[in-house]
């Protein structure tokens, strides 16, 4: 399942944000610093709302967003 | 709660005299935490000292005397002794009756926890006067060095005591419900380990000092917090928008800032109170020391709502509700 629009268009602001180059699938959201846990916080608002999920508490983990890849991974899992 | 009364030690201790020992900058400090500076008790206070002075405020607000208080509550993570609890020592310094005397261990949650046991204490005619006491001496804990720097940049050392009574005053803050729930799965996210029968006797250093995965606990707070704030309003039909004061326990300002925002909690409508530029996390106290600022500013007004937000170790975290009367 592909990001949605709405969490994509965040993490680019994000990116211009703390000045670095849009993300692309791999690229490591935390290491780059386009996301904290704050940031995460609101992330998982955009997902919630935009991706017709509901995360649970246990797997708000940054290791299910630590990548465009791990998140969309993580929205398939939530799909099934 | 017909009285308020909170204690601080005399010693700031600003964001500059600790940057360099913890190897951070002070306006980092400032921007990450809400913290400029914070008090430290001196090697003369106690736990119990601090709670002692912050309770006779309190009852002198309440117009009580130590004689009518008959039931003492008292929420720390420092306690003065490994056993007894803390209570007893207050009990025999503020000179109270021989009234039972209870120790609650729900780290930052204690001030709810406190309110809950004293409004249950009161509804079933086990007591009539409660004195929560809510106090923490937490710097001797910390390490002053650049591996525990985004720890101990937190903490501050404080007391607070409310008195819960069955007779209504004016201005007083009806308690009108208390939600609080525990996930033990995020037990060493937060706390510390030793002493204690699990790590050991005595235990490693390292045990005794706190322990804290920033990153679970602004998440699980973040959304754990505005879940129980949604439900407490829910079952009482009150919506966010009547909210005229929230009072939390923050350990954080940053993470306030987030709870307003996803509460939905309008800033013209709804004002928070914060002692964390001032005082950082005063734990078990924090609560209790926003609810005496809130009460001392005179700015309520009979009907308002007032919200009570708090998470702490456990992960313990819930709500209360309570409206000026």
């Amino acid at each position: 399942m592909t990001i949605p629009a709405a969490a994509l268009d965040f993490l680019t602001e994000r990116a211009k944000t703390v000045g670095v180059a849009s993300p692309v699938r791999d690229d490591d959201l935390f290491k780059s610093g386009v996301l904290d846990s704050f940031q995460l916080v609101d992330l998982i608002v955009l997902l919630e709302a935009n991706g017709g999920i509901k995360i649970p508490d246990p797997d708000i983990d940054a290791e299910n967003f630590h990548s465009i890849a791990a998140i969309e991974q993580y929205l398939s899992s939530r799909k099934d | 709660m017909a009285g308020s009364g909170i204690y601080l030690p005399e010693r700031i201790v600003s964001n500059e005299e600790i940057a360099e020992a913890l190897g951070l900058d002070p306006d980092y400090i400032f921007k990450s935490a809400g913290i400029r500076r914070r008090r430290w008790a001196s090697s003369t206070e106690t736990t119990s000292s601090l709670a002692v002075a912050a309770l006779g405020r309190a009852l002198k607000d309440a117009r009580l005397a130590p004689a009518d208080v008959d039931y003492l509550l008292f929420g720390t993570m420092t306690p003065d002794r490994f056993i007894p609890g803390t209570a007893a020592a207050v009990q025999r310094k503020n000179g109270l009756r021989d009234i039972p005397c209870l120790d609650i261990r729900a780290t930052c949650c204690n001030a709810l926890y406190g309110l809950q046991i004293a409004r249950a204490l009161i509804a079933t005619k086990v007591a009539c006067n409660v004195a929560i006491c809510l106090a923490e001496i937490q710097s001797p804990w910390l390490e002053m060095s650049p591996e525990s720097g985004k720890i101990s940049m937190l903490f501050g050392d404080g007391a607070s005591a409310l008195i819960v009574s069955a007779a209504r005053g004016e201005a007083s803050l009806e308690i009108l419900d208390i939600l609080l729930a525990t996930d033990g799965n995020y037990m060493d996210d937060l706390g510390i380990r030793s002493p204690g029968t699990e790590f050991g006797r005595p235990g490693k250093a390292a045990d005794s000092l706190p322990r804290m995965v920033g990153q679970s606990v602004i998440l699980q707070a973040s959304r754990k917090v505005v879940t129980a704030c949604e439900a407490i309003l829910q079952r009482n039909h009150i919506a966010v928008e009547e909210v005229r004061w929230v009072v939390p326990h923050e350990g954080n300002s940053n993470l306030l800032a987030r709870v307003m925002r996803n509460l939905s909690v309008s800033a013209e409508k709804t004002t928070a109170i914060s002692v964390m530029e001032d005082l950082g996390n005063t734990s078990s106290a924090s609560m209790g020391i926003a609810i005496d600022k809130l009460r001392r500013a005179h700015e309520t007004k009979s009907g308002d709502y007032v919200l009570l937000p708090a998470f702490g170790a456990g992960f313990t975290w819930g709500a209360g509700l309570c409206r000026v009367s």
